[in-house]
């Protein structure tokens, strides 16, 4: 530093200082990831980088700036907006509604039934057909999805990995019996395996053939699909499940190796199908850290792929979609969503993604309505259309704080990788549950915070609205969709050659023991209309179904609330209680149905012992009667369902049913906690449920409140 | 009692409830359960209590899932007493073995629980010995009781079963220095999960391992099937245990070992119960009369010895 530039410093610290009543060193804020955020950053931040490279430009190496030289300058990013619900006619309906108000691109979300592998008709997926996407059952369903939707022209974006051989078999059909040849489809398949064992849960097979598919599927795309996206590697899961950044962007980056080791051992050569990998990363509230995650995401993939010997340029970079934090949304005050949604967007933006999803306000309740995704839709055409952020390539370059931020970003991750990789990769490390439970870890550690007041979330812990808006929301029933998939699987099987379909999968289980490329056989077998459910099966004859072990976090949570009253209030409470009762309060925490999403339940389960509750978890996909026989033969005074895919009018009935079924005289509360539309609440009380829980609850309140009501229920004769 | 009958009929419920009777740490429920084991004693059924102990992470929840859905496929009907440690700090525990038992969960011929372990010796809970009287008592043909392996567990949890099984994990042979002499007294099966994949090898030359070691323990003849090779994700082995366990079942019913067993349990039982009334009531008397403070202060005080303290304030005590 020259001694002028010294000078300047050290007045403007005398400044500060003065201002403060602190002292410089002392002030500055932890984020989540673990990095201190001073008060001000100067031109000395930008030295010793290791990652970032100061002066580099948009579009090349190491390409922290973007992936293009013009950015938006030249075309903006793709507005599309991720949707699917109840049956293909009404997504359909939907989707082409959105076409004409300016979307661009389509986003298909299935249900979890077509994630997992089930038909509409399985007993299994009673609650969840159609629910928290589109019921896919059989190529007609696909073609009906895509009517009037020329598949040569529309890039069409599938969140689909269990299923997803099937899947884009039937995407590949319908393309074909729409007169488009398989070369002319472009789009993405998300395909990422290894973050549905580490979050979301909805995988089918265990971790090894998974990855052979994923493997499959990037060799025939590479060699049949060029326009075709093989994978978009996810961190955004890993967010909405509690993953601090850095956590996100390691671990998604390792994904993207595990993936690229794969495609290699196929004997394709990397530049093949490097370009064709693409991201999908979360943007949350965080505003400057997810502008540095992108950008050091960028920074490190190319590192990363030039260490893995890609000569192609394409090779080297990442090109990502993002969408703003599902998480982020609460259910309290829904407006202020809009707000944060609008600023997660710009952040988005100024990170320099290729395509982008906003979240509409009402999601933290249900799906949205017409009404919601149009404001959603609007956040973008307003910031590509009124604001101005298109007009310059990354304006935030050269900015003293978001350079370092980058630089610190990528160090962090970048040591998280080197251990991954010390561990022999991401599949070990996923199946010895090691990431999984890392970022469990981080989402306690985050909920801790919200509940203890150390993180204001305004109309949450702070500012509450003393009038809480009622807001209209999208009711499926699901129901009438299960009824409507089951009569036309019910008339594609009547209509179709069962021998050729029972030959063609039967070619496909022999495809599985012989290790060859599963798309091809699975093409033929949608083509002779064999479903969903049947394709899985065929393969699972050969894989298995698997089953994750659940490892759980304790402690983290409480460590925030060392002598904080309200939580002794509940420990001395549950003291009481275990003096008066001979045992502590005991709790099932469940979810049912084929929703994966166990963060919530996790994060129930952790705190809630950390107070003292004995707290019994149950397996992932039970059916409302196993969980009522757990919860019988475990006699817990209360059962927490955590519901996240609306099936909850269907199972917690059934649920309450199974308990009296086995004991009449069973006294079990049932409490429901997660995403749960005011409209349902009555039905849930009526159907006896004791206490609703929605998104932003506060654990130490919640759990004060479920110990009171099973005193009071004890207490009756 | 309506709920002796409603045991003896096997319903869920009623055997819920009655688990919890014996594990309440309340004076009411206790006696009430009592009077209720007491009844129940004299209604045996025709259960064998199997063990299965080992370290975290040898895969012993997966294994049970795995030897039990082969049992409930044979139709015997199976109880699952399962043992969690509880937190030191919060004492309170989550309790999630059943997640690794995803079949025989919802299998309507199983019964399983799962039981804080309190912080109490060697993991076993109070109670565990009573909830497989209750289980015996509704009918069920194998309970098998699960505790995590550490230390002294395995001893206090050979006690309530009439075999005992040790899980261990291959590459595990390091802890073969540490399992010496006590631990192959109480064990009567060794089961070296993980027996599949890559682990193939190392898990067949962790049972040799075991072998050898337990050669210099234990008469030869009676080491025959003792070490074990299954793999539980594979289902591969299960046939083995089962023979194994009514191998030595039948074996030792007929040399009367079986008996034998049984009466040296309901001797030690009868001991550890006797002594606990004894501890509760003598500390009972010991903080009611506070003086050891008193003597503590003399003590300090050099107006007598810690010994002559410790032997006023017992004759005191036991008066």
């Amino acid at each position: 530093m020259t001694n002028k530039s010294n000078n300047g410093f050290n007045t403007w610290q005398k400044s500060f200082e003065k201002e403060t009543k602190k002292k410089f060193s002392d002030v500055k804020s932890e984020t989540d990831e673990g990095i201190d955020i001073k008060p001000v950053y100067t031109k000395d931040d930008l030295e010793n980088f290791t990652f970032v490279e100061n002066n580099s430009l948009p579009g090349q190496w190491p390409y922290t700036r973007g992936p293009k030289a013009s950015m938006y300058t030249n075309r903006p990013w793709t507005i599309r907006q991720y949707a699917g619900f109840s049956t293909a006619e009404e997504s359909n309906e939907f989707y082409k509604k959105n076409l004409e108000s300016g979307q661009k691109g389509l986003s298909v979300a299935f249900d979890l039934p077509t994630h997992r592998g089930y038909d509409s008709d399985d007993d299994l997926v009673m609650g969840d057909v159609g629910k928290a996407g589109v019921a896919i059952d059989t190529v007609e369903d696909m073609k009906i999805l895509f009517n009037n939707i020329p598949l040569d022209q529309m890039s069409v974006s599938m969140t689909m990995n269990g299923a997803v051989l099937p899947v884009l078999a039937s995407f590949i059909v319908a393309g074909e019996e729409q007169g488009v040849d398989r070369s002319l489809l472009s789009g993405t398949i998300q395909n990422d395996i290894l973050k549905e064992f580490m979050v979301r849960n909805t995988y089918i097979y265990p971790p090894e053939p998974s990855m052979k598919i994923v493997a499959d599927i990037i060799e025939f795309t590479s060699k049949e699909m060029p326009k075709f996206n093989s994978i978009s590697i996810s961190g955004y899961h890993m967010q909405e499940a509690g993953a601090d950044n850095v956590l996100e962007l390691a671990y998604t980056l390792a994904d993207g190796m595990e993936y690229v080791r794969a495609a290699m051992s196929k004997d394709l050569d990397v530049d093949d199908f490097a370009p064709r990998l693409s991201f999908f990363f979360a943007i949350g509230t965080d505003f400057f850290m997810e502008i540095a995650k992108l950008r050091a995401a960028r920074t490190l993939w190319a590192k990363i792929m030039k260490n893995f010997g890609a000569k192609n340029e394409r090779s080297l970079i990442l090109r990502t979609h993002c969408q703003t934090s599902g998480v982020s949304l609460t259910e309290k005050d829904p407006y202020n969503n809009i707000i944060r949604t609008s600023y997660e967007a710009l952040s988005a933006i100024l990170g320099g993604t290729q395509s982008l999803h906003t979240n509409s306000f009402d999601e933290a309740i249900a799906l949205p309505t017409d009404e919601s995704a149009r404001i959603a839709r609007n956040t973008q055409l307003i910031l590509q259309n009124e604001t101005g952020v298109t007009k310059t390539v990354d304006p935030l370059a050269g900015s003293y704080f978001v350079e370092n931020l980058t630089e610190e970003l990528s160090k962090k991750a970048w040591d998280i990788i080197t251990e991954i990789e010390e561990l022999g990769g991401m599949t070990k490390a996923v199946k010895a549950g090691i990431p999984k439970l890392k970022i469990e870890e981080s989402a306690t550690k985050k909920q801790a915070k919200v509940d203890s007041g150390s993180r204001v979330v305004v109309g949450v812990n702070k500012y509450k609205n003393p009038k809480e808006p009622s807001v209209d929301v999208r009711v499926i029933d699901n129901n009438r969709v299960r009824d409507d998939q089951i009569k036309k699987i019910q008339a594609i099987k009547k209509s179709r050659d069962i021998t050729a379909v029972e030959k063609a999968l039967d070619k496909l289980t022999n495809a599985a023991k012989d290790e060859t490329n599963l798309l091809a056989p699975c093409i033929e077998a949608i083509k002779l209309r064999a479903t969903v459910g049947e394709v899985s099966k065929a393969l699972e004859q050969v894989y298995g179904r698997h089953f994750a072990k659940s490892l759980s976090v304790s402690g983290v949570y409480g460590k925030h609330f060392e002598g904080d009253q309200e939580f002794m209030k509940v420990e001395n409470k549950i003291k009481e209680f275990e003096n008066l009762n001979g045992r502590r309060p005991r709790i099932l925490v469940v979810k049912m149905g084929q929703d994966g999403h166990d963060r919530g339940a996790k994060i129930v389960a952790t705190s809630f012992a950390d107070m003292g509750f004995d707290v019994d978890m149950g397996p992932l996909f039970q059916s409302p009667r196993d969980v009522a026989k757990d919860a019988i033969e475990n006699d817990v005074h209360a059962i927490g369902v955590s519901t996240l895919a609306a099936g909850h009018k269907t199972l917690v009935p059934e649920l309450i049913k199974g308990l009296k079924e086995i004991d009449p005289n069973s006294k079990i509360i049932v409490f429901v906690g997660g995403i749960i539309p005011e409209q349902d609440y009555e039905f849930l009380y009526e159907n006896n449920v004791s206490a609703i829980f929605g998104p932003g609850s506060n654990i130490i309140e919640s759990a004060e409140k479920v110990i009171d009501l099973i005193t009071d229920n004890l207490s009756k004769v | 009692m309506d709920l002796i009958d409603n045991i003896l009929k096997g319903e869920r419920a009623a055997i819920a409830k009655a688990i919890t009777l014996v594990e309440s740490s309340k004076d009411s429920d206790q006696q009430i359960s009592r009077q209720m084991i007491s009844e129940l004693i004299k209604k045996p059924g025709k259960s064998i209590r199997v063990g299965f102990s080992g370290p975290p992470g040898v895969g012993k929840s997966t294994f049970i899932e795995s030897f039990g859905s082969y049992l409930v496929g044979q139709n015997y009907k199976l109880g699952i007493l399962a043992i969690d440690p509880s937190s030191q700090i919060t004492g309170g525990s989550i309790l999630g073995d059943k997640t690794r038992m995803v079949e025989i969960s919802k299998n309507p011929n199983t019964f399983i629980r799962s039981t804080p372990s309190r912080g109490s010796l060697g993991g076993i809970s109070m109670g565990t010995r009573e909830a497989s009287i209750i289980l015996d008592a509704a009918g069920y043909d194998f309970i098998f009781i699960e505790t995590v392996g550490v230390g002294q567990s395995e001893i206090v949890a050979s006690n309530l079963v009439d075999i005992f099984t040790l899980i261990i994990g291959p590459g595990s042979g390091d802890e073969l220095q540490g399992i010496k002499k006590g631990i192959t007294e109480y064990a009567d099966i060794f089961i070296v999960n993980k027996n599949d994949g890559e682990l193939k090898i190392e898990a067949s030359k962790t049972a040799s391992d075991y072998k050898s070691a337990l050669s210099y323990y234990k008469k030869i003849d009676e080491l025959e099937n003792q070490v074990l090779l299954v793999s539980a994700i594979e289902q591969t082995g299960m046939e083995d245990v089962i023979k194994t366990i009514n191998q030595i079942i039948d074996q030792n019913k007929l040399k009367g070992i079986f008996e034998e067993r049984r009466a040296n349990q309901l001797e030690y039982w009868i001991e550890e119960e006797v002594k606990n009334i004894i501890a509760t009531g003598i500390t009972k008397r010991l903080s009611s009369k506070g003086n050891i403070s008193k003597y503590s202060e003399k003590v300090m005080k050099n107006e007598m010895s810690m010994f002559e303290a410790v032997e006023t304030i017992t004759k005191d005590t036991l008066k």
